[in-house]
Parts: structure tokens; C-alpha cells; sequence
């Protein structure tokens, strides 16, 4: 095996590389949940992890509730996922994390 | 004091005869120049849209200046009463010779190794180029004060050019115990690197066992990134690392001293040092 294709290997089975990030929420539209992206999906997505982890912890502390149930204006489930819609394990505690799951 | 009245006279007769004459050609050359100021800004707004390359359109730019200029200095002598055809002539002479001088002379003389835009470091100072002109470079560092700097201290001096190259290196040093996973501590590293998207594939992240210290073990972690995203990419990188080593359980080291101390139960407490140093010399347990 040549060295390009034993690192084309290394990189597909070991560690995989994102080529962008997004924060994916939940909100309520005509009572119903609908799933959202940010930056939407015709936009750029970001290219750190750590910033996407940041903005996605600051969407959650704005617009969190109290009230057990979905309030109009609030995101639930916020997770940052890659181009293919996978979740990305938030870098902090190595494990996929969800703010303000409900 | 005739002759004076005479002279005042003279002077009178020109005026009424070409002063209708030279206040419009004053007012030509007035609202010509202030007409071409306003169109050479316009025209440089938008070329900046088309030709990205501040040389090239500060020429054309420059060019169609020296040219509306000669239109109305032209416009203006012609008003006051001077040969069309001589005054064209001159302007034309004039006016090939500054084009000339812009257009072939320019690339000769020495150019300053940066461009608008570029994050250099001259002497003491780091920042980002905003302009340039003959004399002076607009330098407007991170904290936002701006410094303008003589071209010629530039040239003779030597300049970091962070923006000449693309890509640029990342380097984060970190140092773990003698009684940590090494393995553990270069895979866990290694992995950070290749996860974060800014880092480039190629040339592939590295790790080097660096050093054995005093106080643990140097290990370095090194990757290439953009030079737009150096500054971001460092830190994000090193606060990842100090996360991926929490969660694996890699300890860092930190600076200590080992301190040795020897206790004789009949030393007197009040005995002064040298006292203490020669009782545990001469102590056969010591």
C-alpha cells in the first residue's frame, strides 16, 4: 500500500475531519416543531467546532425558559452537527452534548 | 504722478476688457478640479470592485486624474485668452510625461514587500498594512492605533511579512509528568490536530518528543494552517488539547521542588545555623 493511500485510510477509519460546522435547533412554528440550522443551510457553515460549541451555548442562554414546555421563542435540542448532519462530540467533555433538551 | 495715473489707467482698461474674461476661466479651473476629485474617488470605488490589484488601479486611477486635469487647465487658459493651439500642445507634452512616468517608471522603483492588507511586523511594531503612499506606509496595529511609518525606515530595515506565504505553522508546546502515558499523551494530541477542520492535510500534523526536563516530559505539537486562521487555530487548538487531556486523564506538569530537611530531636530550636550544620556534620547518624 502506498503511503497517500494509507493516510486516505487513517483518515476515513480513525479520525474523521468536518469540513464545517453548524448549529442545528428546534423552535416552534404554527405549533409545530420544526428543525433549523445556523448558519442556514444555503450559507457557509463555520469552520471551528469550538466557536459553533460557543454560539450554540450562547443561543441557549438566550433563549432558554424555565417552563417545561416549548415557548414560542425557544430553541430546544441545540447541538452543533458537520456537512453530513452528524453530531460533533462537544470538545470540552468528549461525549455528544444537547442544551436545553425537551 | 501721472505716470502712476496713467499706469492705474492701463490697468483699469485690461480689466474691464478680459476681467469677464478671467473670472470665468478661474471659475473653469475651480469647478474643474473639484468635478475631477470627485469623479477619480468615484472611479477608484468602482474599480475596487473589478481590479483587485491597488498598483493597477491606483495607475489607471492616477492616469485618468493627470488627463481631466490637462482637460481643464487646458479648458481654463484657453478661457482666458492664451493660443489653443500652443496651450494643447503643452498640456499634451506635459501630460505624456506624467503618464509616462506612471505607467513605465513605476515598476522600477523599489517597492515596499507588502501589500494593503498584509499583517507585517516592522521593528517593534505588528499590525496590518492599511495604505501606502511615496512617503509613508498606514500601519494600524491589534489595540487600533495607527502609526504611519516612513517608507524609507521600512526599507532599510528587516520586515515580517506574515501574509507573503498562504499557509503558516502552528506550534503548541506542552509538558506532562514522568509518570504519564507518552504514547497516550502524542496519540491524543495527534488526534486534536487532525480533527480540527482549519488544519491542513497536508503537511500532515506532527508530534515530537521535544525534551526530557527537569519537571516532565516536552512534547510538541506542530500543524499547518491558513494564515487567516493562524491566530484562531492556535487557541482553539490549545484549549482543545487541555480538554482531550482532562478526558484522558493525561496530567500536565508543573514546576517543583523537592525539599529535603533534617530533623534532630536535641538541636535546641534557638541554635543558629552553623551551629545546625555542624552538629549534623559531625552526627555519626547523619
Amino acid at each position: 500500500m502506498k503511503i497517500a493511500q494509507g493516510m486516505a485510510l487513517i483518515g476515513e477509519k480513525w479520525v474523521a475531519k468536518p469540513k464545517e460546522f453548524r448549529v442545528q435547533y428546534q423552535k416552534l412554528k404554527s405549533s409545530e416543531l420544526v428543525t433549523e440550522y445556523t448558519p442556514g443551510l444555503e450559507d457557509a457553515g463555520l469552520d471551528s467546532d469550538v466557536t459553533a460549541w460557543r454560539y450554540a451555548w450562547k443561543l441557549h442562554m438566550s433563549t432558554r425558559s424555565e417552563s417545561r414546555k416549548v415557548q414560542a421563542d425557544e430553541l430546544i435540542n441545540i447541538r452543533v452537527v458537520d456537512e453530513c448532519n452528524n453530531p460533533v462530540a462537544y470538545y470540552v467533555t468528549g461525549e455528544n452534548q444537547i442544551f436545553n433538551p425537551k | 504722478m501721472e505716470d502712476q495715473i496713467n499706469r492705474l489707467r492701463v490697468f483699469l482698461d485690461l480689466l474691464l476688457a478680459n476681467g469677464p474674461r478671467m473670472l470665468i476661466g478661474l471659475i473653469i479651473l475651480f469647478l474643474g478640479v473639484f468635478f475631477t476629485k470627485w469623479l477619480i474617488k468615484k472611479l477608484n470605488t468602482r474599480l475596487s470592485g473589478f481590479i483587485k490589484n491597488p498598483a493597477t488601479r491606483s495607475v489607471i486611477v492616477n492616469t485618468v486624474g493627470v488627463l481631466l486635469y490637462a482637460v481643464v487647465v487646458a479648458g481654463s487658459l484657453i478661457q482666458v485668452g492664451a493660443n489653443p493651439a500652443r496651450v494643447i500642445a503643452l498640456i499634451m507634452f506635459v501630460s505624456v510625461g506624467v503618464i509616462g512616468i506612471l505607467v513605465v517608471f513605476r515598476p522600477l522603483l523599489p517597492s515596499l514587500p507588502f501589500k494593503a492588507g498584509d499583517v507585517v511586523k516592522t521593528g517593534t511594531l505588528l499590525g496590518r498594512v492599511e495604505g501606502t503612499t511615496i512617503l509613508n506606509t498606514r500601519l494600524r496595529t491589534f489595540d487600533g492605533k495607527t502609526f504611519f511609518v516612513p517608507n524609507k525606515s521600512i526599507l532599510n530595515d528587516v520586515i515580517i511579512n506574515y501574509y507573503y506565504t498562504k499557509t503558516r505553522r502552528v506550534k503548541i508546546n506542552v509538558t506532562v509528568g514522568y509518570d504519564q502515558d507518552l504514547l497516550k499523551t502524542k496519540q491524543a494530541l495527534e488526534a486534536v490536530m487532525i480533527e480540527d477542520a482549519r488544519v491542513l492535510v497536508k503537511p500532515s500534523p506532527q508530534v515530537y518528543v521535544l525534551n526530557l526536563t527537569l519537571n516532565g516530559i516536552e512534547v510538541g505539537a506542530r500543524c499547518w494552517v491558513d494564515n487567516t486562521n493562524f491566530w484562531m487555530t492556535k487557541c482553539d487548538l490549545t484549549e482543545k488539547i487541555k480538554y482531550r487531556f482532562d478526558q484522558e486523564g493525561i496530567a500536565f506538569a508543573y514546576n517543583k521542588l523537592d525539599v529535603q530537611y533534617l530533623k534532630k530531636s536535641n538541636v535546641s530550636r534557638s541554635g543558629t545555623l552553623d551551629e545546625v550544620q555542624a552538629y549534623q556534620l559531625n552526627s555519626p547518624e547523619i
